[in-house]
């Protein structure tokens, strides 16, 4: 039997004196785009904190790769952690280093391969992710915000991970920017074998990459469907998010 | 060995390659090291056989192709046989990638000495005229401020001077304690052999009041208040605030540098003050055990011999110490560029550059009363 690569099962988080989530089921498929979407401060972002052991869910099962995430020793979570990547909103890419060391980092911390070999295993990333060569030796702060967001996609396949979480990868890019982030995520997906798990807003992204997108509501998984059905559901939290469109 | 590292082994009969194991970014190893370093046949028919391969990623298959290169080289056929589709389809993604994976990062260029030297003197110029700018612009800011009582920022300063003085009461305390001790010690030691016991209220009180007590002050207060000013600065400008507050028309200097220069200002002579009590305290403490001179005795003694007048001598110098101080905080503070690095480095700038100006200025200051008689 197939398993799922994550498995979210009665979630509940309390934050702030008040319950982020009271019941939150999720299961991801291997090799699935699924975004997460929600209004603000519905716990997008909690969901994904969660995920990345960031945050102790205050009750509920979690499973990543089959594993339940609250009784790992540190062992194990350090194992689990290398399976996976993050695309972080802001890029959170390190200042002091320029892009290809930012890209060998993990390379360096967690394999013994040879110098060479890293540079020219971190310029592929760096190829696949669609950024000219000459940005290798260029720091973050001299990219653009796209060209950042490449980078940083380009760190986090770096360990070639299994699943890669992307918090709102195409916010803050310009249209065409944009798309074309899109297409990177489906060519990630295809090319090696990704599951990815996603929390947008850009809802022309949504169409183009997601197989399902879950929606997020009143603290629960209100719906996971593809986008163009979930645009239809009756729902009115999630007629009332799509009122825009 | 691992029992999972990726292998690659020549099997001569059938001159065929056996890849086996997990050919993934962590369990490849320097396997491509160890291929390119073994004996290769040349000008055969070859054949790679991916059968027994458990895991391949992009790392993996970039090893691959780095291999089935190397053999190329040696005028040798190769072949690559039983890979599963997924994993030829990598292998041909990394063959399209090919010419960026063997792009030869050019080496930084390296400036000559003349053209650094040339360089440094010019950032140094820069910062010595934002600088003057800054204290030309908080001058302008202050007078200004005179037409309007609002502009002098009150509740801001009252802020800082319960961060800058209210706060550093009890470090500043225990230290000046302490270094009081350690003076009366090592004067007592001296004196004890003449049997001038009594001078030690003379010897000490001027050490503390016109040396000890405003230097002590000042690098506590440079350690923790310069380093504020510039970390809260430098945050303020990497999240853009400092250009919000410009682009409202409203001026950093005032709202962020004004307060902190006046506040200061205020609370510094009255650390001094405090550091003196504490010194003398300690310095007291010291003397009794010591050299058995009673409380009363020292005290008539410390006002007869060194009076107001030399404690006033060091708190002369507090207003000189705090705009140094605040300002070299403020000004690194603006200095910070757009990186975390840059906040680190410009702190340590901060505290370093402080200390050195109070060393320099309490000179100057010795200079001065020693010309004036004092």
């Amino acid at each position: 039997m197939k398993e799922p690569v994550i498995e979210i099962k009665g979630m509940k988080n309390y934050l702030g004196g008040q319950w982020v989530h009271s019941d939150v089921n999720l299961t991801v498929e291997k090799g699935e785009i699924l975004a997460i979407i929600g209004g603000s401060g519905s716990g997008k972002t909690t969901i994904l904190r969660s995920l990345l052991m960031l945050l102790k869910p205050t009750a509920g099962v979690v499973k990543v790769f089959g594993e339940d995430l609250s009784d790992l020793d540190s062992q194990q979570a350090f194992q689990l952690r290398r399976r996976w990547g993050m695309l972080f909103q802001h890029s959170a890419l390190f200042s002091a280093m320029n892009v290809l060391e930012n890209i060998m980092f993990p390379m360096h911390e967690f394999t013994n391969l040879e110098p060479e070999f890293m540079q020219e295993l971190a310029l592929l990333k760096l190829a696949l992710v669609g950024l000219p060569k000459e940005a290798a030796s260029k720091f973050p702060s001299e990219l653009s915000g796209g060209m950042q967001r490449r980078a940083a996609a380009a760190r986090a396949i770096a360990m070639d991970p299994e699943l890669l979480f992307l918090d709102e990868p195409t916010t803050g890019l310009d249209p065409r920017g944009a798309r074309l982030f899109d297409k990177l995520i489906v060519f990630l997906r295809d090319s090696l074998n990704l599951t990815i798990v996603m929390v947008s807003h850009d809802i022309e992204s949504l169409k183009n990459t997601t197989d399902r997108v879950a929606f997020v509501g009143d603290g629960k998984i209100l719906s996971v469907e593809p986008i163009k059905k979930l645009m239809k559901n009756k729902n009115p939290l999630i007629v009332d998010y799509f009122s825009g469109h | 060995m691992n029992q999972n590292g990726a292998q690659i082994n020549f099997i001569e009969d059938e001159a065929k390659y056996r890849c086996q194991g997990d050919w993934t970014v962590l369990a490849l190893g320097n396997l491509s090291a160890k291929f390119r370093g073994a004996w290769l046949p040349s000008s055969e028919k070859l054949v790679i056989d991916g059968k027994e391969i458990k895991k391949f990623d992009s790392a993996g298959a970039l090893a691959l192709v780095t291999c089935v290169d190397e053999l190329k080289e040696k005028n040798n056929q190769v072949e690559l046989h039983n890979f599963s589709e997924k994993q030829n389809e990598l292998i041909d993604l990394i063959e399209s990638k090919k010419e960026a994976i063997t792009y030869k990062i050019p080496a930084p260029e390296k400036k000559n000495i003349l053209y650094q030297i040339g360089k440094e003197s010019e950032n140094k110029l820069i910062q010595a005229d934002g600088l003057i700018i800054l204290i030309g612009d908080l001058c302008v800011k202050f007078f200004e401020a005179f037409g309007n009582w609002r502009r002098f920022q009150i509740p801001s300063i009252i802020s800082n001077i319960f961060s800058t003085g209210i706060q550093a009461l009890p470090i500043v305390a225990l230290l000046s304690f302490l270094i009081g001790v350690v003076l009366a010690y090592q004067m007592g030691l001296q004196l004890a052999t003449y049997g001038a016991n009594i001078f030690i209220a003379y010897l000490s009180g001027m050490a503390i009041f016109r040396e000890f007590a405003p230097l002590i002050t000042a690098i506590i207060v440079a350690g923790r208040t310069s380093s504020a000013f510039t970390a809260q600065i430098g945050s303020m400008k990497i999240n853009e605030e400092v250009d919000a507050l410009l682009t409202m028309g409203l001026s950093p200097t005032e709202l962020l540098v004004l307060p902190k220069v006046l506040g200061l200002l205020i609370v510094f002579p009255l650390l001094i003050f405090w550091s003196d009590i504490f010194s003398i305290l300690g310095a007291m403490i010291m003397a009794k055990n010591m050299l058995g001179i009673g409380f009363d005795d020292f005290l008539q003694h410390l006002r007869d011999s060194v009076g107001l007048s030399q404690m006033m001598l060091g708190i002369y110098k507090a207003p000189v110490f705090a705009i140094l101080i605040a300002l070299v905080g403020c000004f690194q503070g603006f200095r910070v560029q757009s990186s975390a690095d840059s906040v680190g480095s410009q702190t340590t700038k901060s505290v370093v550059q402080a200390l050195f100006l109070i060393i320099i200025a309490d000179a100057i200051f010795s200079i001065i009363y020693s010309w004036m008689k004092l």
